[in-house]
């Protein structure tokens, strides 16, 4: 186990790092066979920007990650100011045992249309460690009608729950390995970005795109 | 190979398109930031051990243990205090933690649970281990605990394997040094000492050798001279063996931490002491019995303590550079907390710099005069020298003009006792061969002079005076920031530099360096200063950390890019995060560094 803190410290300290040339390949997870359509086209998952946008970006999240959510506004931000992002919400709830009410709370209420009320009312709490009745509280303030939330939730848990069990089997297959992750065009981007950091990224993809 | 299967993971998708990284390194593995020991203590109680990477940290309220399925009272220390907007503070540890379990059973399975996150760039799921009483074994458990997903009522427990890849922290091939057998490692070390030898870092150490060995120059058999020197070597090397303690106690950095003002005063005072005895006023100064403790004499048992000493403050106050090897083996010992491996990495690499120390102090010692006036004259030689050393020392905490004073009382006044000398000769007889001595003299007292006015008229650049000559480097000129470097000694001045150049959209030099730091002035003098260097680095932003004072100051910018001391070179890009790829720790050369450049625009 400690032999290998030494090779990356050595590694970083003499500067090698690798640039991997993938092929193409499927991933199969737990028997679940993890499709390009079912990260970029999943008809349950809720999507925001620009739909006919020429670059798609990818977000997986948890309500319960401070660092999701300081990211979360310069993305916001610039799938606004760019006009042609669309963004794709994948509700990760790996961190804390409430993170899985947010996310229950959020895709429940997709089901009244106003996903995007929610999912921003969650990620406007900041810190970690959000209560269950912050959450609900928020969500309320958003405007969401709650008896119809909690109706919905119950009426479609099978879609709610399987929805969130493809956003942890893509994860995985993808090999993030915390929150947020990002995937922006070709791009892999497991950590938070400033709104540089996406601006860059961003047209990086789109020049890959392009050749 | 586990590496091979991490890689696998990442590589797997890619289902109908190309997934790429968009930064070489990428994230780190749970398991690579947050690494768990476990041992059993005295009174039978388990306890935990976490070393965390720099950068990271761990959540106190996230760690918990269960035994059966039945949680156990886990004892934690108290946190550092993070600002939760939320919660107000939250507890977190940063570089180690550690909690126990009192009066757990002789068998069984305790999981463990712990959580944490990188410092404002990713947080990872609770990652549980599974300790196996019998044996304190450590093995992976996550996803046989209890899970936030997998209590829901929504039924979306992801596959057990959710994270496998985060298990696969085992990095199959050996590269640092560190791993590997221990003897090759040791071997390793050794080699790399002797090689660190030849560098400037040593050279203080060459005066305070000879000046040692000077001493008992009357005397000095082989034997004498090899015990003097093997006992001055073998202390440095134990100072080194020292420092990888002092790392995996404190995770920091000894030799720096050292250079506080009461250290170094304290060892140029002992230089002076000696230069003193060197001048022959030594024992009008001080009692007897000080005097047999600090002046080493000839036959005296005293002597061989006097070079252990020496070379014991010498190695950690008089040459505090910071090399890869020693970085490389420092970072180990602070983050595995393997005390001993490192450390005796690091004496081996003490025992390789003293190789050519030891060597030294053996022969040349037989080849120096015996005696007489010859021997009179070499021990004030090296006693001038040592004053220069002790003033060069003082240099790190000391106002510059009063620095430049020193100097310039130590030139001429060596000028006009040189002089003094050639005309108190029994016969004053002005011969060819005092011509150069006469010179010698006159040059000495006019440079002191030269460098007094300057001292009194507020400017001092010591060596830049012979700067013209080549003679010697050009040093201190950074304090202006003229070679365009911005200088920053603390952190919010480093975040504004920062913050301006991310503004630019540039990317950006880091160059931690201090006064002290001999390595950091010859690579300003030669790789910063080398035209295609500088060519290369127009389009960045040049920021020099100056970490001349080990403050809480200096400490929180090192700590925050896991420098080690200096000199670290490190690159961000324009989006202010490091590129690591591009880092440079220790002396350099101007390819490699154009490598770096290159490197650091590619990220």
């Amino acid at each position: 186990m400690n032999d290998s803190v030494s090779r990356n410290t050595f590694l970083r300290l003499a500067g090698g790092a690798a640039v991997l040339l993938l092929t193409k390949t499927f991933a199969r997870s737990a028997g679940n066979e993890v499709t390009r359509d079912m990260i970029l086209a999943d008809p349950e998952a809720p999507i925001g920007g620009n739909p006919d946008g020429d670059l798609a970006i990818v977000d997986f999240f948890d309500y319960n990650c401070p660092f999701c959510k300081k990211s979360a506004t310069h993305l916001e931000r610039l799938v606004k100011t760019d006009g042609r992002i669309k963004l794709i919400y994948k509700d990760w709830p790996i961190l804390t045992e409430t993170s899985i009410v947010g996310a229950q709370l959020a895709l429940g209420a997709k089901y009244q249309g106003k996903y995007l009320e929610a999912h921003r009312a969650l990620m406007n709490i900041p810190g970690y460690g959000i209560s269950r009745e912050q959450m609900i509280d928020a969500v309320r303030k958003s405007g969401i009608d709650l008896a119809r939330l909690d109706a919905d939730v119950q009426s479609n848990a099978d879609a709610i729950g399987g929805l969130i069990k493809r956003n942890l089997t893509i994860a995985e297959a993808i090999g993030l390995q915390g929150t947020p992750g990002f995937l922006i065009g070709p791009y892999k981007v497991n950590e938070a970005l400033t709104y540089e950091g996406f601006q860059h990224v961003v047209a990086d993809a789109r020049a890959r795109q392009r050749n | 190979m586990a590496y091979a299967r991490a890689i696998r993971f990442v590589t797997l998708f890619l289902l109908a398109f190309w997934l790429v990284p968009a930064f070489a390194a990428g994230p780190k593995l749970a398991d690579q930031v947050f690494r768990l020991g476990v041992t059993l203590g005295e009174d039978e109680e388990l306890d935990f051990n976490w070393s965390i990477e720099p950068g990271y940290y761990l959540y106190r309220d996230k760690l918990a243990a269960s035994l059966g399925g039945k949680p156990l009272k886990l004892t934690t220390a108290q946190g550092e205090l993070k600002d939760d907007p939320n919660f107000g503070p939250t507890e977190v540890y940063h570089r180690e933690a550690s909690a126990y379990i009192e009066a757990v059973p002789a068998k069984g399975e305790v999981l463990v649970t712990f959580q944490g996150c990188g410092e404002n760039t990713i947080c990872y799921p609770p990652v549980t281990k599974a300790i196996d009483l019998a044996t304190l074994a450590v093995s992976d458990a996550t996803g046989r605990a209890e899970r936030p997903h997998d209590s829901s009522s929504a039924e979306t427990g992801g596959p057990s394997g959710f994270h496998a890849a985060g298990a696969a922290s085992d990095n199959g091939a050996d590269a640092s040094g560190l791993d590997g057998s221990y003897i090759s490692t040791l071997l390793t070390f050794f080699g790399f000492g002797f090689l660190l030898a030849f560098t400037p870092c040593m050279f203080p150490m060459l005066p305070i050798l000879s000046g040692m060995l000077t001493q008992s120059a009357g005397r000095l058999s082989l034997a004498r001279g090899f015990a003097l020197s093997a006992s001055y070597v073998l202390a440095m090397a134990s100072a080194y063996g020292v420092l990888g303690i002092f790392a995996a106690w404190f995770g920091g950095n000894l030799q720096a931490a050292l250079q506080t003002p009461v250290a170094v005063t304290l060892m140029s005072a002992v230089f002076v002491v000696l230069a003193l005895s060197m001048f022959g006023l030594y024992e009008l100064q001080l009692p007897q019995s000080l005097n047999a403790k600090l002046v080493p004499r000839n036959g005296e048992s005293g002597s061989i303590g006097g070079a252990a000493l020496l070379g014991f403050t010498s190695a950690l106050i008089v040459g505090p550079c910071v090399t890869p090897p020693l970085a490389a083996a420092l970072v180990y010992v602070a983050q595995t907390g393997n005390a001993l491996r490192g450390s005796s990495a690091l004496f081996m690499l003490g025992l390789g710099m003293g190789l050519p120390l030891l060597l030294l102090g053996t022969f040349g010692a037989t080849v120096l005069p015996k005696s007489g006036a010859w021997l009179f004259r070499i021990k004030q030689v090296f006693g001038v020298i040592l004053i220069g050393v002790a003033l060069w020392m003082m240099s790190r905490i000391l106002p510059l003009p009063l620095i430049a004073t020193g100097w310039s009382v130590l030139a001429a006044g060596t000028g006009a006792w040189i002089a003094l000398i050639a005309v108190n000769q029994p016969e004053p007889v002005w011969r060819l061969r005092q011509v150069p001595v006469v010179a010698a003299s006159a040059a000495l007292v006019v440079y002191g002079l030269f460098l007094a006015g300057g001292a009194i008229a507020g400017w001092y650049e010591p060596l830049r005076s012979l700067a013209w000559a080549g003679i010697a480097p050009s040093v201190g000129t950074w304090h202006q920031g003229e070679d365009g470097f911005q200088i920053v000694t603390n952190e919010t001045d480093l975040d504004e530099a920062i913050a301006a150049g991310r503004a630019e959209g540039r990317p950006i030099l880091v160059d931690f360096s201090a006064d002290w730091c001999t390595e950091c002035r010859l690579m300003e003098r030669t790789v910063l200063a080398d035209e295609i260097v500088r060519r290369r680095l127009n389009g960045v932003r040049l920021i020099r950390a100056d970490v001349t004072r080990y403050d809480a100051q200096s400490r929180n910018i090192m700590r925050r890019f896991a420098v080690v001391g200096p000199p670290t070179l490190i690159f961000l890009n324009p989006m202010g995060t490091e590129v690591e790829s591009a880092r440079t720790v220790g002396a350099t050369v101007a390819d490699d560094f154009l490598a770096k450049i290159a490197a650091a625009e590619r990220g």
